[in-house]
């Protein structure tokens, strides 16, 4: 390679090259996407009529039916576009509630200390230290169990991450010049907040949300495999999975395609999380081997 | 360091009493089991006995601080359905769930040696990318789907290795591999990002130029020092495969404490859920707390302070 002589300027902004993950990961989250924006348009569309003179139908046998029917003769397109909504909608409420509930506990706790702050590291070594999981299992089955439940369930328990990183952020803000330079001349803590705190916080949330929406769908189907969720006849991943699991030798397809929506769904939030992690850490993750 | 423990031991001490209590608190909201175990036609009489010989018409003051007595003398009442000891019934199923995780954690925990160390010593940019990838899309499905891909190559395809059940070794197989693969990906990532640290630290770059064998500074120099967060990841993820290990057993009708758990709590059988609750808290809180202390003792930066 010959070097220029003539310095090139350099770019006024680096010229942003999306990876290839997050192409990879755009396009599977994409797809799952339009299926729940378009089948509800197609006419065939019912998720729940059953049809019993057509149950166990194999993908493509039918016109009527692309993706065959389940073994009450329900239109296994309709199902799968039904339940990808239903989780991700529970998703991104659960992800939400958490990421607000514990950003606010979190900036409150660093930037005021104190006895809140002491609460919190207390709360959150001990969630940590506690078998959450099973824990929720058990709450879900004692309380009787419905989508609503699994949301408010999850939605309260899964912040502490949140108050965690938010905490230690806002404490080391609380000692910066910007913060304390406004409050010696009077400022009052709300303004400071909101004009320092809160927009310098809030990347730190959208990060851990990222992760988090994998997490959440994971434990969300893993309560509706074991029946703890969304209650028939509406659809969801993990019941729709589970009932698959019955024909498995013989029409495997029942448990496959609900799995590849959510496969498809979980992935490409996982490829593009990485993606957005990793950009924003500058490229920290992409570290060479010992050479 | 004695004040480390001291404070580790306080702290398990609160976690094993906020499980103790939220058990508490969640048979309580299931309501008086009474109604729940006579036959349909019992009259309300009938009921109230019941209740009251189950202790549940004491104050809830004295039923909780008779629960926290059964947590030290390991009494936490009968089943309701079988009529034997709940912690009995627990403790019968630990070890098949031990085996389950044992399994995994060792497998998994080796094969993320293995292929980390690949990764170092050959410096693939390939086989990081591939082995990302591959894991990537393992952590993109729940364990209990991945069981069910398993068991529809190797069970219903290959009519190779058993689904169900937990009859001889190889019924094990697919349940450790299922837990092993989610154990794997994760302890990839974080030796992985560990010995890259380690490799570009100075005493790595000295030994290589004294001569050393690259291996041998990977093996004896930076492989103890990035294994040990990894250690301390492991404990604390106990409960995550604690968890998984519950989904998993149900998928295989797997004999353990899971699937005594999940049913149990079907049942609304509680002394169950609560002695199993709570067991899993203790092995949990104890497991914790004693990686903690290990990793922190072995760890030369501050087993002085």
């Amino acid at each position: 390679m010959t070097a220029s002589l003539v310095a090139t300027p350099a770019p006024a902004v680096r010229r942003w090259r999306p990876r290839p993950g997050a192409i990879v990961g755009a396009l599977m989250l994409g797809s799952v996407l339009l299926l729940t924006a378009i089948v509800p348009l197609l006419p065939g569309f019912d998720p729940m009529g059953q049809d019993l003179r057509a149950t166990l139908l194999a993908p493509m046998e039918d016109p009527a039916h692309p993706l065959g029917t389940d073994a009450l003769g329900r239109d296994l397109l309709s199902r799968i576009a039904l339940a990808s909504a239903v989780t991700l909608g529970m998703t991104v409420l659960i992800v939400i509630m958490n990421a607000v509930l514990g950003s606010v506990v979190g900036i409150l706790a660093g930037y005021f200390g104190g006895r809140l702050e002491t609460l919190i590291t207390l709360l959150s070594n001990v969630t940590l230290a506690m078998p959450v999981v099973l824990l929720l299992i058990a709450i879900c089955a004692v309380l009787r169990p419905s989508a609503g439940l699994t949301i408010l369930v999850l939605g309260l328990t899964w912040w502490v991450g949140y108050a965690r990183v938010t905490r230690n952020v806002a404490a080391a803000l609380r000692r910066q010049d910007f913060v304390v330079s406004p409050l010696t001349q009077g400022a009052d803590s709300v303004w400071v907040l909101a004009r320092h705190i809160v927009p310098n916080v809030w990347p730190h949330t959208l990060i851990i949300a990222a992760t988090d929406v994998a997490t959440i769908v994971l434990i969300t189907s893993s309560l509706e495999y074991l029946g703890l969720g969304v209650q028939p006849p509406v659809p969801s991943w993990g019941s729709m999975i589970y009932e698959g699991q019955r024909h498995l030798s013989g029409d495997p397809w029942l448990a496959l395609l609900p799995g590849l929506a959510m496969l498809l769904a979980v992935g490409g939030v996982q490829f593009l999380s990485q993606q957005f992690t990793a950009e924003t850490r500058g490229g920290m993750l992409r570290k060479g081997g010992m050479r | 360091m004695l004040l480390f423990i001291a404070r580790r031991l306080a702290l398990a001490v609160t976690t094993v009493l906020a499980v103790v209590t939220i058990a508490f608190v969640l048979g309580r909201a299931t309501g008086e089991p009474g109604a729940l175990l006579l036959p349909d036609n019992a009259t309300q009489a009938d009921v109230e006995a019941l209740n009251s010989a189950l202790g549940f018409d004491r104050p809830l003051v004295v039923q909780y601080l008779d629960t926290l007595v059964g947590l030290v003398t390991g009494d936490f009442g009968d089943s309701y359905r079988l009529r034997e000891s709940a912690l009995g019934l627990v403790l019968e199923r630990v070890p098949a769930t031990i085996e389950l995780a044992f399994w995994a954690f060792v497998i998994g925990l080796l094969l993320a040696v293995a292929a980390a160390v690949t990764i170092q010593l050959t410096g693939s940019r390939a086989l990081r990318a591939i082995v990302g990838w591959a894991g990537a899309i393992r952590q993109s499905v729940p364990d209990f789907f991945f069981a069910l891909l398993l068991v529809l190559v190797f069970s219903v395809l290959l009519g190779a290795l058993p689904s169900l059940g937990r009859t001889s070794y190889a019924s094990l197989v697919l349940p450790v591999l299922t837990l092993a693969t989610g154990q794997f990906v994760m302890y990839l990532r974080l030796l992985d990002a560990a010995l890259s640290e380690q490799a570009s630290q100075d005493y790595v770059r000295t030994a290589i130029a004294q001569g050393q064998r690259r291996s041998t500074v990977l093996f004896t120099r930076m492989l103890p020092n990035a294994i040990l967060p990894v250690l301390g990841m492991a404990g604390l993820n106990l409960g995550g495969l604690l968890g998984g290990t519950v989904v998993v057993e149900v998928v295989f009708a797997w004999p353990g404490l899971g699937k005594l758990l999940t049913d149990a709590v079907s049942q609304r059988d509680f002394p169950i859920v609560q002695a199993g609750l709570v067991f899993v808290a203790l092995a949990f809180v104890i497991v914790n707390t004693a990686v903690d202390v290990l990793v922190r003792r072995i760890d030369t930066r501050t087993a002085t302070s």
